[in-house]
């Protein structure tokens, strides 16, 4: 069964509770020689999305179809080639009228592209910070602010990272900026860092790290190098994902790409909506999947007991989502696209019971199992790695400064660590103060920034919800002298 | 606890696998493969999977002639497909002294049996329609040369040895050899000790390490060599391309990826595996020379391996003057895949004291005493 658009349901949202899409012009562009509608400001994959596409490319050996899934380029599933550049990944392109977009299977022709010939671009620069999220957009902000030559690569059109796609009030417990939404609160650090002069390189993609402190980045199919005098890297977290049969089919999603897809660019990823996993973020994104108008037909866990905050909880049970601990997903039905699910219950042991296998109606599966920190490039850099279960994965040793083992490379947010976005702001904040000072010369005041705004993240650890963290961040924090 | 082998294997690449792998076969299976991190982590997880018989040397093409034709039955052994693809390999001169000794090196290989010939640039063109022949003088191709996937070969070589009842043991370094007099007495471990009186070095870039450990000396050196893989496509290019004079080589893999690496004359010696701006920026800029579409295409990895060289760019096989039993699979350079079968087929001969297939006494570190050894000519990277 193959999705055509036209008589699908219309899949932009209209109306919302908290959100207005003020959507830009309406264009059209070509995928497979059919006009497909698309709005100022959409990517390539959300508005053929919208159009009802859900087979996006082909897994290279076996085959078997690929979909949207992470919407923030990190997973390649929805390749295509775009105006005869194959392997574009399409959720990270805006769409422009006119474009021509092809499915290119599982493998792509040898591609005949006119590249211009000139110089590369070879710059030498101060201070390179990698990733535009909250922890990103701080350290830019206080290195500006102390006379930093800043410049904030980012792979999106946009900055903001995470923040942008968080509607609900923030969880960010006690500090000013919670009550307020994710995306107002990125708005006005990315004008405030504008204000400063940081110079900001959108669509710039950073691929690896060379000595000394040199950055490769790529540009529009172009590749530019970057000497610096300091990186901090802030690039996020990657979705965790989870093993069980057909795993792969199209409408298994990131909960972070159906945000994406949702939140940002205003379109419903389907009808009927199976959540996995009941921490902070599947709660949070089913209840924001009801204000857009979906059903959430179960959320299932495999814990004992619900992970997330109980007042999200809460307004789930209210809406009738039944919330099923000691559950799992044993796997997705449908042959091109998900058609459905079975979900079982896990006993003490965390097996599968069996004969309790259940069927459920559904054409989405959202995976909302946890992050783990993005930093590939840190390991790249030689930086010492430890494995720490509470921040997610691995993650560099580090200095309270926040700075690694390598020489004036730091890192901040979920790079270093999953928490939430006011820790990385103030991580951001710290290695930001302290890698102007190690560059620049310290001075007094920046010195005062950074000590309030390591108290304040020590305040913010001590909650109940700070304990994991607070653990493991003990465990990866070294001297000074060690790095 | 003091645990006994009948032989310890230093190394879990293609080659001490490869030997463990040959030794189980003839019956032989009081052994056990230690490596310092995981299986393939050295050159044999790092390298080109290029299959070649055009050498310039007797021993090089009788050894790489040997092992192709192993390889062809090697799916059926390891009952996996290694992914073996015979597309050729295309060699490049660029200039007269290149071109007329391409004409030598076909008359030697010929001689041999391997059926390799001399092309004209336009004739080098009907194999790859997207090669920029402008600078290319001659060319000379051999059908049955051509490329495996490492891992594969590697892993199913791992799989068999342990069915075989062969113990491997990753991540256990060996931190010593214990001899008295020109005898082994055990193999120190950061997990232990291993009585033996027999060791096989097949630990690539780091085998003079190993051999120090036995009081031995080897002349190797490890040195990087970098390389890297692009976005699959559809088929394009059948052979592997390779030039001696720019050090470069590619081909595209069955996944369609193209992989490709080239040598720094300027490399200094020394155990460093990261990828260099050097490689990238060079690389990159010489393979368009060579086929220019490839300027839209991305480069999705680079990485970096040691290459084990020796000074006259051939392995050392055998045992050594100093210590008993202890037997060297190493140095080499870059082409320790290509002829893996059929050296470690003759190192486990060489171990049960059975006539080896090969004669391989040339082979032997003891032939760098003499002031007149012969170096390979036909050495990429
Ligand atoms: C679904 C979801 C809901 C959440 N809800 C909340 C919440 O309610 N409250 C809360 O406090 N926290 C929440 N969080 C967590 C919070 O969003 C993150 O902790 C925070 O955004 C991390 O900030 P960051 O700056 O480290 O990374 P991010 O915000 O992830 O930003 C990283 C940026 O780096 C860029 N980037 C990545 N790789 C590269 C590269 N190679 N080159 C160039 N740029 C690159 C990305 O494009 C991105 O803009 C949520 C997270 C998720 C996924
Ligand atoms: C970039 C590159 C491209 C190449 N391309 C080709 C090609 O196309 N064709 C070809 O035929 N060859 C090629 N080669 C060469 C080929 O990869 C090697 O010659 C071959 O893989 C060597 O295998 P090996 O088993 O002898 O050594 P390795 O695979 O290097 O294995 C040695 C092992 O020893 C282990 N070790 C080291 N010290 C210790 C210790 N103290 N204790 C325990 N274990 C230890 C290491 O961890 C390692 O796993 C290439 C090499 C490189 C680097």
């Amino acid at each position: 069964m193959v999705d055509v658009g036209g008589h699908m349901p219309e899949r932009r949202i209209k109306d919302h509770p908290v959100l207005e899409f003020e959507r830009g012009n309406e264009f059209y562009f070509d995928y497979e020689g059919k006009k497909v509608k698309a709005y100022e400001g959409e990517t390539i994959a959300s508005a053929l999305y919208a159009d009802g596409l859900r087979k996006f490319t082909e897994s290279k050996l076996l085959e078997r179809p690929r979909g949207f899934f992470c919407a923030i380029g990190k997973c390649s599933s929805c390749i295509m080639s775009v105006d005869g550049v194959p392997h574009t990944r399409t959720c990270v392109v805006l769409a422009k009228e006119g474009m021509k977009v092809e499915n290119q299977g599982a493998r792509p022709k040898f591609p005949f592209i006119e590249v211009e010939k000139g110089k590369r671009l070879e710059r030498d620069i101060g201070i390179a910070i990698v990733g535009g999220g909250p922890a990103g957009l701080t350290a830019a902000i206080i290195a500006a602010e102390h006379g930093a030559d800043v410049h904030l690569f980012d792979e999106g059109d946009k900055l903001g990272g995470q923040l942008v796609k968080q509607t609900h009030q923030f969880f960010g417990s006690h500090t000013e900026d919670a009550g307020i939404r994710g995306i107002h609160i990125a708005d006005e650090l990315i004008e405030r860092a504008q204000e400063l002069g940081v110079e900001f390189h959108n669509r710039s993609t950073v691929l690896g790290f060379y000595p000394e402190r040199t950055i490769a980045v790529e540009r529009d199919n172009r590749f530019e190098i970057y000497n610096t005098e300091g990186i901090i890297y802030a690039t996020g977290a990657i979705e965790n994902f989870l093993a069980f049969e057909n795993n792969d089919l199209p409408g298994v999603y990131g909960a972070g790409g159906v945000q994406t897809l949702m939140n940002e660019q205003g379109i419903v990823p389907g009808e009927k909506v199976l959540m996995i996993g009941s921490g902070n973020v599947g709660v949070i994104v089913s209840y924001q999947l009801i204000q857009a108008g979906v059903d959430v037909v179960e959320v299932v866990e495999a814990l004992p007991e619900i992970g997330g905050y109980q007042v999200h909880a809460s307004k789930l049970r209210r809406a009738g989502v039944p919330i099923n601990t000691r559950h799992t997903i044993k796997k997705a039905l449908g042959e091109e696209k998900v058609e459905g699910a079975i979900v079982q219950k896990i006993d003490e042991n965390w097996q599968p019971i069996e004969g309790t296998e259940r069927e459920v109606e559904c054409d989405v599966i959202c995976i909302a199992v946890g992050l783990h920190p993005d930093n590939e490039f840190l390991r790249q850099a030689g930086c010492e790695m430890e494995y720490i279960r509470e921040l997610g994965g691995y993650v560099p040793k580090r200095t309270e400064d926040m700075r690694t083992t390598t020489e004036r490379v730091y890192v901040a947010g979920d790079s270093a660590g999953i928490e939430e976005a006011t820790v990385a702001a103030l991580e951001g904040k710290i290695a930001g103060a302290a890698l102007t000072e190690e560059v620049y010369g310290s001075s007094k005041e920046l010195e005062k920034k950074k000590e309030e705004a390591k108290k304040s993240l020590e305040q913010m650890r001590m909650g109940p919800y700070g304990e994991a963290p607070r653990q493991g961040v003990k465990m990866c924090t070294v001297d000074e002298e060690v790095c | 606890m003091s645990e006994e082998a009948g032989v310890v294997i230093i190394g879990a690449g293609v080659n001490g696998l490869g030997t463990a792998y040959h030794l189980g076969k003839m019956g032989y299976d009081d052994v056990v493969v230690l490596d310092k991190s995981y299986i393939c982590s050295g050159a044999s997880g790092r390298n080109g999977g290029g299959i070649r018989q055009q050498w310039t040397s007797e021993e090089n093409i009788k050894l790489a002639l040997e092992s192709r034709k192993m390889f062809e039955k090697l799916n059926e052994e390891l009952e996996q497909d290694l992914e073996f693809y015979q597309g050729g390999y295309l060699v490049l001169a660029f200039d007269e002294d290149e071109s007329k000794d391409f004409k030598k090196n076909v008359k030697l290989q010929n001689s041999l049996g391997v059926e390799s010939q001399y092309l004209t640039p336009e004739e080098a063109k009907e194999i790859v329609p997207e090669l920029n022949i402008s600078d290319v003088v001659a060319a000379t191709f051999n059908q049955t040369d051509g490329t495996i996937y490492p891992f594969k070969v590697v892993n199913g070589y791992a799989n068999r040895v342990r069915e075989m009842g062969i113990d491997i043991r990753d991540h256990t370094e060996v931190l010593d050899i214990v001899t008295e007099g020109d005898e082994i007495k055990k193999v120190k471990t950061e997990a232990g000790d291993i009585k033996t009186d027999t060791v096989v070095n097949a630990a690539g870039g780091w085998s003079s390490q190993i051999a120090e450990m036995a009081g031995a000396e080897i002349p190797n050196k490890p040195v990087r060599h970098e390389i890297m893989v692009t976005e699959p496509y559809k088929r394009f290019l059948e052979p592997m391309v390779i030039s001696f004079k720019h050090g470069i080589y590619f081909s595209q893999s069955e996944h369609g990826n193209v992989v490709g690496g080239m040598g720094n004359p300027d490399e200094e010696v020394g155990v460093n595996q990261t990828g260099s701006l050097w490689f990238m920026k060079n690389f990159s800029k010489t393979l368009i020379d060579f086929i220019p579409r490839f300027s839209g295409v991305n480069m999705i990895r680079q990485w970096a391996g040691l290459y084990d060289t020796t000074p006259d760019a051939q392995p050392i096989l055998g045992t050594v003057p100093e210590v008993e039993r202890f037997y060297q699979i190493n140095g080499f350079s870059g082409h320790g895949f290509m002829v893996s079968p059929v050296v470690d087929k003759v190192t486990a001969e060489l171990i049960l004291g059975k006539e080896p297939s090969m004669d391989i006494d040339r082979l032997s570190v003891d032939r760098f005493e003499a002031d007149d050894f012969e170096a390979e000519g036909a050495v990429v990277g």
